[in-house]
Order: structure tokens, then sequence, then C-alpha cells
């Protein structure tokens, strides 16, 4: 069974998407609807960074990968036979 | 029409669309709100699609559970394939 950790960081992860899916859909689809001087608009950044945000957080989110991936492939490298 | 020209056909179809309204390609008179949600559509979605996957980890991992059945079940068939193993003259 899932045991109480398990739970709390799946719930987690869940509610953490469902929140940044409501937040950035809000600030994307939503706000061009809305009036420029509403309430609403303090509390998201200038729309430029709907883009950079999640392009920068893409492009770390990559370069992590590919640096893992790249640690890994080094350790796992067989040394060459001598003949 | 090969797979791959299928999928750049839709690929392309898909981008025309985008620029055509995003970017008001055919200076149509697209309204500005509406240019404004589409221009960061492809990003929308694709973080919407991380969102998903997020989700679906998250659950996976919350209702993570144990196969009592099949872990008899394959307990009963190792014991199975060592007796006959055995029978065939293996030795452990």
């Amino acid at each position: 069974m899932a045991t109480v950790t398990d739970r709390a960081v799946g719930v987690s992860l869940v509610g953490f998407s469902l929140l940044l899916f409501t937040y950035y859909s809000i600030w994307v689809i939503v706000l061009p609807f809305v009036d420029a001087d509403h309430v609403l608009h303090h509390y998201f950044l200038p729309r430029e960074y709907a883009v950079i945000l999640p392009s920068v957080a893409a492009l770390v989110v990559l370069l992590c990968i590919g640096a893992f991936v790249g640690a890994v492939m080094l350790k796992n490298r067989k040394p060459k036979k001598v003949d | 029409m090969t797979k791959l020209l299928e999928w750049v056909g839709v690929a392309l179809a898909l981008a025309a669309a985008w620029a055509l309204v995003a970017l008001d390609a055919l200076d149509a008179g697209v309204p500005r709100a509406l240019r404004e949600v589409a221009w960061p559509l492809p990003l929308y979605l694709l973080v919407a699609f991380g969102c998903y996957s997020l989700a679906t980890v998250g659950y996976r991992v919350a209702t993570f559970n144990d196969c009592d059945d099949a872990a008899e079940e394959l307990r009963a068939q190792i014991g199975e394939a060592r007796e006959d193993l055995t029978r065939k003259g293996l030795k452990w």
C-alpha cells in the first residue's frame, strides 16, 4: 500500500499541478478579456512573463535532464579493453 | 502519403491557423484580446500537458497499491518452475 508519505507527496503533486494550471489558465486565457485597470491584474506579472518564465523553466529542466543523463553515461562508460 | 507527410501536413495546418489568428497574417482585423490569447497558446498547451502529466504521476503515487494476488500467483509459478527444473535434473 502507499504509505502516508507516498500519499502526501502524490496529493501535493496533484494539488500543485492543479494550482499551476488554474493560475496559468487565468493568466493566459482570461486576463486579455479583463479590463486593464481591473484588480485582477494586480495578481499577475506582466504578460510577457507568461512566455518567458515557462521557457526559462523548460530550459532549466532540459539542462538538468541533460546533465543527469551525461553524468550517468560518463559513470557507466566501460573502460576500454586493452589488448 | 506516408505517415510523416501526414503529420507534417497537420502540423503545418495548425501552424497556419495559429499564425492567422495570433499574428493576424491576413490583416483580417482579429480582435486584440483574441490575438493576445492566441499568441502564447502553443506554450499554454505545453504547460497544460505538463500539468496533466504531473497530476497523473501524483495521482498514481498517491494511489499506489500492492498487488497481493499477483504476488501470490508469481510465487506459486516460481515454486512450479523450481519443481519442474529439479525434476529435470537442475541442481540449485
